[in-house]
């Protein structure tokens, strides 16, 4: 039965601080709730606090609709700040998922925050690509009733930087829109400026439609730093590696590892689906290098921000211009950036920077995110991550991936590494232990199906589940192998395929698997399966959603746009899930 | 026979198999392993193939929480070892895309694939089989490949010895459907239909059964080593029948005197429109008496020994619709291959090819694709892991030559490397005690060194390496034979025979490579500066008392020097 007497989600606390006080609360007798009401209502007036009113009616409030699109996790967080910082300007905020909403609905708001990522090559995230359209379309909505605002994350490493949140404000404005503000366009280090962004915003807003007198009956606690001393990006927790073992084979053509991290006192209580946050450091010979090239020499504190602060890496076009501007030199086409880094940006005019020119080009190092693989039920304190090292050569030189080669190769059991929680709730295990689920997980992709797995082991879930997992070569490849193994055996594990794409003359992957098991496969969704997708976006990702689209155009003998309509209905129900990257 | 010893397991197994179908099938579909299960390991052999694992990466495997690294070597089933060029091509596209992209001749004539993964198995299969090829009973109890003497530069006589090889092959292939119906999704012939073995039987033989026919003066076959032989016999220029031997085999067992190698005993003289029947009677005797409770013992040199050679003969003689009659004379005068080019009168050539111990790889394959592409002649593979290209006629030999040189095919050798022959051992086969293929080139080089000291580089003298004593490169019956007993360790035999008729004795036991050449380097020098006329150095070596002359399997183990070390 749900508890009667929940606080409910707008109430003036961090969400986490909402779950601790409804875990009490719902718990409580009505004369425990009385003695608490009564107390805290004495201690407010002893302190000689203004007595609180809750009696009076409020005035109505202005709704706000925060509508956020997001692959990676980032806009719902920022929506959530937002539902907060509007919260507390006296806003009634709503936040949506644009998976769960249409064009209509959104035109139908008064008030409209659209957070909105772009992912990949100028595309939107998964999730929000129905509602993108339909917002494109040309039988869209007007929203001339509607106020609005966006802000754009993006990636100025990819071309087509905040290309969706660009393209849904310009949309918004040519159907009738009216602009609260102008468009803020985030990079990836998009915290302070998103977040003064939301406050001068809303402030704005509220100025406009704002029930002035709203502010006064809230009682302004600043939640900004939500999660209490959870570890963050900002302070991470230092996690020292308790197992650092290479699982592919000496003969494997790539590099993948297995690296537990001891959580004990981290105050981490991740869930399976949910990411670890990894802060990095450079490789030291390319900070040194970088300096090198730039022509700065070396003091303790820039070797210590480019090492640890500064991303030394990846090149943006908007880099190679503000090379050419700060050196005046000659500007490179922007297109030169592509598969280049800053090493060969400086080198292409060496010598030429100060200290301060060099930390002004680059921009913060972003921490990496890993899909836990491990599940708290089975390794408390512990957080197991399956990281691939990348190595390659572009532009006659060898790259290595900052993070994942940092993990795995300069750092050994024992060490430590900085860590903070990054939650994924839109990829969970089922709430139902007996539902079905199918995991599609090549490659690291796996990792967070070891966690569904040791999780449902240890709730002793009787859902069936079924694993699908991929990489190149069978013989060298096959990570946790022996785990699997035993899951089968254990009967936990229904069912495994497998599809190695280097073993035959012809290139398999895990969709030729999912096509040549399609009976089944539908059988298993018809079933009320919950299906997953976890690895690669570009390629991956896109090629099993057009297998499952084949399959169920066949299977359920319908034409394209039938199957596209029952694939949706899947997502909508919660039940085709992604984490990919 | 003694009947109240138990079965060994293999016979519950081949009984419990349904005809060797077992569990393969279902086996297959478990992705999440590369094996199949042990039992079905035992019936895959009959299907041509062994599961092994890559015993390099064994100590890497359990730290990256993945099973061994297993795959299958897989055994072709070619009679005489005669492919066509198209064959030949098919072979060399599966090698590279099933299989590790080499291919092994063995001494068997035939073909090895290794490292075949699971999943690769079936496409493997069905190529062979569009091409008309098949593994079927390339291991496992029943009738091996037939080998066969190459000699096409014999026209006539080959042409018969090869037919009569592929005849044995047709006639005492098991009848069971397995194959077809696990590795080409045959339609199993369901209602009425009692499959039935009529010469094996449900549980086929007690253990291994080897063949082979060969044509004087060539023993390339080493036919005294075989289960069951056949000595052409030649009368004004055509072949009027042939001399039987049974009873020969290599394997043995360290530490274990009563499993020794054995040299066939001549029995008796058949027609050639009666050697299949010969052949068929031998083996449902050795079907019926072979003893199947112990698999150490279960060749057919044993039931001989066990039950006596002329009771096993009579046992024969009662079967056959024609007796055997007394043997005629023959003579041989060696067991290796005559490398490089063979002509005919009429100009039709034949190139051998040297194979090192039988792995082609890389430049070899390439030179051989390009052969093979102009489509003439045959690919015919040697019992000792050579190829000869045989049939170019006049027009052509021109355009193999260039290919040859161009592809670096037509090198010289010692006469040791030439003669010399290794088992594939490490990393793959899990019999293996000690390294063979990956060593004994080097160990061949060291002897070299030593042979040019004593002006011995063009004697040809039979040296063979084997990783453990089962003999798969026949050790026990060449001039020197190296045996695997642990990593880095042999025992070194001497005294066999040139000409492939006569056993060795062991020498040295417990050698590494530097107490090899050690103890070869003085009997070369001996040799060089002692040796009779055309004397062979496997007869120096006994004639000069180093080793004492092995007559029988039975005497292997005896007259052994004090010497021989512990």
């Amino acid at each position: 039965m749900p508890p009667a007497f929940l606080l409910p989600s707008t109430a003036p606390f961090a969400e986490e601080q909402i779950a601790a006080l409804n875990r009490v609360i719902s718990v409580t007798t009505p004369e425990q709730r009385a003695w608490l009401s009564g107390y805290l209502a004495g201690l407010q007036a002893a302190s000689g606090g203004q007595a609180a009113t809750p009696a009076a009616p409020p005035a109505k409030r202005a709704p706000l609709t925060i509508l956020f699109g997001t692959e990676s996790g980032n806009s719902e967080a920022l929506a959530g700040q937002a539902r907060k910082v509007a919260a507390k300007l006296g806003f009634a905020p709503k936040v949506v998922d644009m998976a769960d909403f249409t064009p209509a609905q959104a035109a139908a708001t008064e008030n409209l925050l659209v957070i909105a990522a772009t992912w990949g090559e100028g595309d939107p995230p998964q999730r929000a690509v129905d509602f993108y359209e339909a917002l494109m379309a040309d039988d869209a909505p007007r929203f001339e009733k509607t106020r609005f605002a966006v802000l754009a994350l993006g990636d100025r490493a990819y071309a087509q930087f905040c290309e969706t949140g660009r393209r849904i404000d310009e949309r918004l404005a040519a159907l009738g829109g009216a602009r609260i503000t102008d468009r803020i366009e985030c990079d990836l280090d998009f915290e302070t400026p998103a977040n003064g962004w939301i406050d001068s915003t809303l402030e704005r807003l509220n100025a406009e439609v704002g029930i002035k007198e709203a502010g006064a009956s809230v009682i302004h606690v600043d939640f900004a730093r939500p999660g209490g001393d959870s570890p963050t990006r900002a302070r991470p927790f230092e996690a020292e590696i308790t197992e650092h073992v290479r699982l592919s084979g000496s003969r494997s053509s790539s590099d993948t590892w297995h690296v537990a991290v001891s959580l004990e006192g981290a105050g981490i209580a991740y869930e399976p689906g949910d990411s670890l946050g990894v802060v990095p450091s450079n490789d030291p010979a390319l900070a040194d290098a970088v300096l090198k090239a730039a022509g700065v020499a070396a003091d303790d504190t820039l070797r210590g921000a480019l090492l640890d602060r500064l991303d030394i890496t990846t090149l943006t076009a908007k880099q190679v211009e503000d090379f050419a501007r700060e050196t005046g030199t000659a500007a490179l086409p922007a297109e030169w950036a592509v598969g280049r880094q800053i090493i060969d940006l400086l080198e292409t005019a060496p010598g030429k920077l100060s200290a301060e020119q060099l930390t002004a080009l680059l921009r913060p190092l972003p921490p990496r995110y890993y899909s836990i693989a491990s599940s708290r039920k089975a390794v408390p304190d512990e957080a197991h991550l399956l990281i691939a090292g990348l190595r390659y050569t572009s532009h006659g030189r060898e790259r290595a991936g900052v993070a994942s080669i940092d993990i795995t190769a300069r750092h050994r059991a024992g060490d430590r590494l900085k860590v903070f929680l990054r939650s994924n709730p839109h990829f969970r295990l089922p709430a139902d232990p007996e539902r079905p689920v199918i995991m599609i997980g090549p490659g690291t992709g796996v990792a967070p199906f070891r966690a569904f797995l040791q999780e449902r082991e240890a709730i002793g879930a009787g859902g069936r589940n079924w694993l699908v997992f991929g990489h190149r070569n069978y013989t060298h490849d096959f990570l946790y192998q022996l785990e699997l193994q035993d899951w089968l055996k254990s009967k936990l594990l229904t069912r495994l395929d497998v599809a190695f794409s280097r073993d035959q003359p012809e290139k398999r992957y895990v969709q030729d698997t999912l096509w040549d098991v399609r009976g089944d496969l539908y059988g298993w969704l018809r079933d009320g399966a919950a299906l997953y997708v976890c690895g690669d976006a570009n390629a991956m990702a896109k090629d099993v959603h057009e297998a499952l689209l084949r399959i169920l155009a066949d299977q359920g003998k319908q034409d394209k746009a039938g199957a596209k309509a029952e694939l949706d209905a899947i997502r909508r129900d919660g039940r085709y899930l992604r984490d990919v990257y | 026979m003694d009947i109240e010893r138990p079965l060994s397991a293999n016979e519950r197994i081949k009984q419990a198999s349904n005809f060797l179908r077992g569990g393969i099938a279902e086996g297959l579909t478990h992705a999440e392993t590369g094996a199949l299960s042990e039992d079905d390991g035992q019936l895959t052999k009959f299907h041509g193939f062994y599961q092994q694992d890559d015993r390099d990466l064994r100590a890497e495997r359990g730290k990256q929480r993945m099973e061994k690294a297993f795959s299958f070597m897989v055994r072709m089933r070619i009679p005489g070892g005669i492919v066509t060029p198209a064959q030949w091509l098919t072979i060399e596209k599966l090698a590279k895309e099933r299989a590790n992209g080499t291919i092994r001749l063995t001494t068997r004539e035939t073909v090895q694939f290794h490292g075949i993964l699971k999943g690769n198995l079936r496409p493997l299969m069905q190529g062979l089989n569009a091409v008309t090829l098949d593994t079927i009973a390339a291991c496992g109890d029943v009738n091996r490949n037939v080998i066969a003497t190459v000699a096409p530069w014999q026209r006539d006589h080959y042409a018969a010895i090869s037919a009569l090889a592929r005849g044995f092959s047709e006639h005492l292939l098991p009848k069971t459907r397995a194959w077809h119906e696990i590795w080409l999704g045959e339609e199993r012939i369901s209602g009425g239909v009692v499959e039935e073995e009529p010469i094996y039987g449900r549980t086929y033989l007690p253990r291994k059964f080897k063949i082979a026919v060969a044509l004087p003066p060539h023993n390339d076959v080493d036919v005294f080593a075989h289960d069951l032989g056949f000595i052409a016999i030649v009368q004004r220029g055509r072949i009027v029948g042939y001399n039987v031997t049974i009873g020969g085999g290599m394997g043995m067992t360290h530490g274990e005197p009563e499993t020794y190698p054995r040299t066939a005993d001549v029995i008796g003289f058949c027609k050639p429109q009666d050697a299949i029947d010969v052949a068929e009677k031998v083996l449902t005797v050795q079907r019926d008496f072979g003893d199947r409770s112990n698999r150490k013992h279960a060749r057919l040199k044993y039931t001989i020994d066990t039950i006596g050679l002329d009771r096993f003969v009579a046992l024969v003689q009662e079967r056959l619709a024609v007796k055997l009659t007394a043997a005629k004379p023959f003579s041989f005068h060696s067991t290796g291959d005559r490398l490089g080019w063979a002509q005919e009168e009429d100009g039709t050539s034949h190139f051998t090819l040297f194979v090192e111990n039988g792995r082609m790889k890389g430049g070899m394959l390439a030179g051989l694709h390009e052969i093979a592409g102009l489509g003439i002649g045959r690919f015919i593979m040697t019992a000792n892991q050579n190829l000869v290209l045989a049939d170019i006629p006049k027009a052509k030999r021109k355009a193999v030559q260039k290919l040859l040189t161009a592809h670096g095919l037509d090198g010289t050798f010692s006469g040791l490397r030439g003669s010399a022959m290794a088992c594939v051992a490490l990393p793959t086969c899990g019999l293996a005690l000690a390294e063979s293929e990956r060593y004994l080139p080097d160990l061949v080089t060291r002897l070299e060194f030593e042979l040019e000291r004593f002006g011995l580089r063009e004697d040809e003298i039979t040296i063979r390496m084997t990783g453990c004593p089962n003999g798969c490169a026949r050790p026990y019956i060449s001039e020197i034979g190296l045996v695997g007993r642990g990593p880095g360790v042999y025992n070194l035999y001497l005294g066999g025979a040139h000409e492939g008729v006569r056993l060795n004795k062991l020498h040295r036991r417990d050698v590494n490579g530097d107490a090899i050449v050690a103890a070869l380097s003085p009997l070369f020098e001996a040799y060089a500066k002692q040796r009779k006329s055309n004397e062979r150095f496997g007869d120096f070596v006994i004639r000069t008392g180093v080793v004492a002359e092995t007559t029988a399997g039975a005497n292997f183990h005896e007259n052994l020097s004090p010497d021989v070390g512990n």
